[in-house]
């Protein structure tokens, strides 16, 4: 019998530690333990051995750390090292099986570390064809913190290899890996890659794991693997050594396996003895297969939002159709104006993003990939990737981390074709738009006819109900009134038939009447009362989350009312504290980093004061004030910030202002900002960008760990005359040098400034930069002589 | 485990470059908000090992393990011990995470938020140390200040080595790029040296140091046992 099927009949029992073994086989502390299947292979053979006398059903090649970054001073590949490793098992396996043991790469990803997601994948990739080439029957990915490694490993292993792949990660005290994600989220974005086992090791001792398997057990629809610690370490006499013994071992495992836990094994501190007694300790059982909740959730790697429970909003700010402002921003690559809408969404009660960027003018692939790598990091609700084209679609659910909501698919066989074998591959929830290749229907029941084959189809494919989502489309109210009541009848025929949940983006039903908001939350009510589970919608408008909110208390959702009286409780107090800011004019306001008050401030100026002379009078005075004093040391760090903030709130306002009149906007010039490669560094380059962006400069803000051809390549594209690097490590400003050497290779003449802890003005010269700028106040008074601003 | 240690604001003030001006109601504000952020977080973790030390042609031969300290600094500081514990401590990447997540919203949190990580990580040295203070006591043992890569000529490409031999990033999580910048970014590692007479656990000043004429920090009349976290 292949694995694949005696894993839904039997108990799979694995080996113990290795590590722990070796170790007592004289491996040193910082030796590479992979080197032993080298060096010592019998060495190897013979803990192997132990453990399948001891009757383990798989063993773990000696394989862990065998990649490209751990070997790195080896002087042998990560090939030859796994090829050795499997053999040996191989050997010493006979008929039991040999699984190929990856561990994670060693290093953190971005934006975390610096290591990206292809090269996590190439890395991977290269063990696993080795280790397949040589003859193991499965891969074990495991000891994982990081999901995104655990991504790029599936994938890797999927992509490259036909043998059954294993994932366990490794979770802490608090029930979440070392970054953040919980067992929930865990399972549904492993089970959406398609792997065939998942579950625990390492961590804890199998008594507190217990909680964590209890979580993975109620979603997991595969079986469970559970390889704990021998206990908990403690210290004795200057030793880490593992509480439990054998015998108790084996005792919490029964347990596991009566709750359903099916696959088995042990981590540090244990031993064949431990296997052992396991092994015994499962006879007379049979394999339990508990049943599982079938969840309709989008996940971040942080946060799994489970859809149908209560009212989910979808936040739809990030697309660019109708927004001029966030046009701009995708055209200046402005990616800090797209993170900001992303975030005051989060706050306002988005529980997932859309994000489209269908616009002609800029590159759409690239920019969904550069908006994704950045607001992973930074904003933890779940996205919902939103194009019309497919290559678009997919190179967005591959890089994101988490389990996304593509949107969308529709009825058209042409479309079904491209997106369902997207959505089956990474796991995604799928938005199906109810028209097909006639149009949008009329009747209610023309729309569930379209939502059924869209259902059927992507079962054909391996989707389950639950990872569909339907958007049963809404007409205008002025022009298809009869039809506007269909959209909502259709939402009750599908969902009584199907579990399926069902999303809306309805702002269009008032398009063309007056007072659409009314219309607006009027529709969203009607909708909700419907069965619709999740409106896709702007979350800034109070008025739309009023009605949610209203709605979740009457629908019996928003449970004694907390929520409701939790958020109107707030805003009752804060009417109170209003204080007497009308006294202040802007240039104050700026000098006492009043942030709040500076946007609506602006906002009264701009009634009856011309714009430059707002950016003339009031802000950049105030602004050369502020520098002064911290000069002088009358205020430090925090407070020049603020009042920097403040003139930053100003300035937003007056280029909405200009963009709403269609004026020029303000440029004093354009520069380039980045941290060099290698370096993660960026807080002296933000103080840096904020002050220039306050004196009127646009600024390109490259990031960090920024490589030396998107460098010369935006000057060039630009037509860049001040660039300013900034690098924190000796160990990075080499990059430094490397990237102003690379400008002047290309023939790029503009000038450069740099900065960072390291550096000074003689070494600046060094490295041939222009200006070496010692903070914030110098890079600014560099752009000005050199724009002559 | 759940460590506890302390955040000192006067600290805190000092890396935001304070010198006596006036704290304004909103900094101190901002100041505390982040102090109990920090402290709510509760991923910081240290690991330590304790090892035979043996001496030769200006090196320091680590005992059972790959590790080799070279240069002149680092061999002074352990010269008269016959142990060393090599010590790291991390708050952890949610950290990071938040640290990222102010810079787009809250530039002045960030930076203040910054700067408090930098003095808990140091806090949190100081209890890992006293740890090992009292095992090094229990066995007889008078211990050194704690030294770091980066101190004097003791290099930063040692880091991968202490990671390795600590087996940090299993145990909790700390890894270490290319460029030897450790990650989670709020991370120290150490190395403190046991022996049997009296030692002065403090720290060595900068004029005893071997890159005093050189560095840059000084120039600035600054010191790199701040920097190093940053």
């Amino acid at each position: 019998m292949g694995l694949r099927e005696l894993i839904k009949k039997e108990f799979l029992l694995f080996d113990g530690a290795m590590g722990t073994m070796l170790q007592k086989e004289g491996l040193k502390a910082g030796e590479i333990p992979e080197s032993y299947n080298i060096f010592y292979p019998e060495k190897v053979y013979n803990i192997h051995k132990k453990y399948i006398d001891a009757g383990a059903d798989i063993i773990t090649t000696n394989t862990f750390g065998a990649n490209k970054i751990k070997l790195k001073d080896s002087s042998y590949s990560p090939e030859e090292i796994i090829r050795e490793g499997v053999k040996i098992a191989r050997r010493a396996a006979e008929n039991k099986f040999v699984a190929l043991d990856i561990g994670p790469t060693g290093q953190m990803m971005e934006p975390m570390g610096t290591l990206s997601f292809d090269e996590a994948y190439d890395i991977f990739r290269q063990q696993i064809k080795a280790g397949e080439d040589a003859g193991a029957d499965l891969v074990l990915i495991e000891t994982i913190s990081d999901l995104y490694e655990a991504r790029a490993a599936i994938l890797a292993a999927k992509e490259n290899s036909s043998l059954p792949v294993f994932c366990t990660m490794t979770f802490g005290e608090n029930r979440r890996t070392l970054t953040g994600t919980d067992p929930i989220t865990m399972v549904q974005v492993l089970e959406g890659l398609g792997i065939d086992a998942l579950g625990v090791n390492c961590s804890l001792g199998p008594r507190e794991v217990k909680p964590i398997i209890d979580n993975i057990l109620k979603y997991s629809s595969v079986p469970v693997i559970l390889q704990p610690n021998a206990g908990l370490p403690q210290m004795r006499e200057g030793r880490t050594v593992y509480d439990l013994t054998p015998e108790e071992f084996a005792l919490e495992i029964k347990s596991m396996a009566k709750k359903g836990v099916t696959v088995f094994g042990g981590c540090c501190g244990t031993n064949p003895e431990f296997i052992r007694k396991v092994r015994e300790s499962l006879e007379g059982l049979k394999p339990l297969r508990p049943n599982y909740s079938k969840i309709t959730c989008a996940c971040s790697s942080t946060r799994t939002v489970i859809i149908g429970e209560e009212v989910k909003v979808i936040g739809e700010r990030i697309n660019p159709s109708g927004k001029k402002r966030l046009k701009e921003a995708l055209r200046n690559h402005d990616l800090d104006y797209v993170i900001s809408e992303a975030i005051v969404q989060k706050e306002t009660g988005s529980d997932i993003l859309d994000i489209n960027f269908g616009l002609p003018e800029i590159d759409e692939k690239e920019t969904m990939i550069n908006v994704i790598k950045e607001l992973q990091g930074i904003v933890d609700i779940p996205l919902q990737i939103d194009s019309t084209k497919p290559e678009v679609i997919e190179a967005a659910v591959r890089l994101y981390n988490g389990k996304p909501i593509i949107n969308s698919v529709n009825g058209k066989t042409s479309s079904m074709e491209k997106i369902f074998p997207i959505a089956k591959k990474y796991g995604a929830c799928v938005i199906g738009l109810t028209l097909d290749e006639e149009g949008i229907p009329k009747t209610a029941e023309k729309r569930f006819k379209i939502a059924e084959k869209i259902i059927d189809t992507a079962k054909s494919y391996g989707i389950p109900e639950e990872n569909i989502l339907i958007d049963c489309l809404v007409l205008t109210a002025s022009t298809e009134q009869s039809a506007v009541m269909e959209t909502l009848k259709a939402i009750p025929l599908i969902k009584n038939k199907y579990n399926v949940k069902t999303v809306l983006g309805a702002s269009n039903v008032s398009f063309g009447l007056p007072n659409r908001r009314l219309i607006n939350v009027t529709y969203l009510a009607m909708a909700l009362a419907y069965g619709l589970d999740a409106p896709i919608t702007d979350s800034t408008s109070e008025e739309i989350m009023d009605t949610i909110r209203a709605f979740k208390v009457l629908a019996n959702q928003d449970k004694e009312c907390k929520e409701y009286i939790n958020f109107f409780g707030k805003i009752e107090n804060k009417g109170k504290e209003k204080d007497t800011v009308s006294q202040k004019d802007l240039k104050d306001i700026v000098l006492l980093g009043m942030k709040e008050e500076a946007a609506s401030m602006t906002k009264d100026l701009l009634k009856s004061t011309d714009s430059m002379e707002i950016v003339d009078s009031f802000l950049i005075p105030a602004l050369d004030t502020v520098g002064v004093k911290y000069e002088k040391g009358e205020i430090f760090l925090p407070q020049m910030l603020r009042s920097a903030e403040t003139v930053k709130k100003a300035f937003d306002v007056i280029k909405d202002h200009l963009l709403k009149e269609g004026k020029e906007r303000i440029s004093k010039g354009k520069i380039i900002l980045a941290t060099v490669k290698g370096d993660i560094h960026d807080i002296g380059k933000n103080i840096v960008k904020i002050l220039l962006e306050n004196y009127g400069f646009e600024v390109i803000d490259l990031g960090r760990d920024v490589p030396v051809e998107k460098i010369v390549k935006t000057s060039k594209e630009e037509n860049i005359k001040l660039i300013g690097l900034s690098a924190l490590m000796t160990t990075t400003v080499d990059n430094m040098k490397i990237t102003i050497d690379e400008l002047r290779k290309n023939g790029i003449s503009c000038s450069v400034m740099v900065g960072g802890a390291v550096l000074n003005k003689e070494y600046a010269e060094v490295i041939g930069a222009d200006f070496y700028g010692k903070d914030a106040n110098e890079a600014v008074s560099i752009a000005r002589r050199v724009f002559q601003a | 485990m759940v460590i506890k240690f302390y955040i000192n604001k006067s600290e805190v003030l000092r890396y935001l470059k304070y010198s006596g001006e006036e704290v304004d109601k909103i900094t101190n504000d901002l100041i505390n908000e982040c102090i109990e952020e920090i402290k709510a977080d509760k991923n910081a973790n240290f690991v330590f090992n304790i090892f035979d030390i043996s001496k030769s042609h200006n090196k320091i031969y680590v005992e059972d393990s790959t590790l080799i300290f070279r240069g002149k600094d680092i061999y002074n500081h352990l010269k008269s011990s016959e142990k060393c514990a090599i010590m790291a401590s991390t708050l952890g990447s949610g950290i990071d995470k938040k640290i990222r997540y102010y810079s787009k919203v809250d530039l002045t949190k960030s930076i203040v938020m910054d700067a408090c990580a930098t003095v808990a990580i140091e806090s949190l040295c100081d209890e890992t140390e006293k740890i090992i203070k009292k095992i090094a006591a229990q066995e007889g043992f008078n211990i050194t200040f704690r030294y770091s890569p980066g101190y004097g000529d003791f290099s930063i490409d040692i880091q991968p080595e202490i990671i390795k031999v600590l087996n940090a990033h299993r145990q909790i999580g700390l890894t270490v790029t290319n460029n030897y910048m450790l990650v989670p970014r709020k991370s120290v590692t150490a190395v403190i040296g046991f022996c049997r007479n009296e030692v002065s656990s403090k720290s060595m000043g900068c004029r005893d140091c071997s890159s005093y004429k050189n560095c840059v920090y000084v120039k600035k009349g600054d010191q790199c046992g701040l920097k190093r976290t940053n």
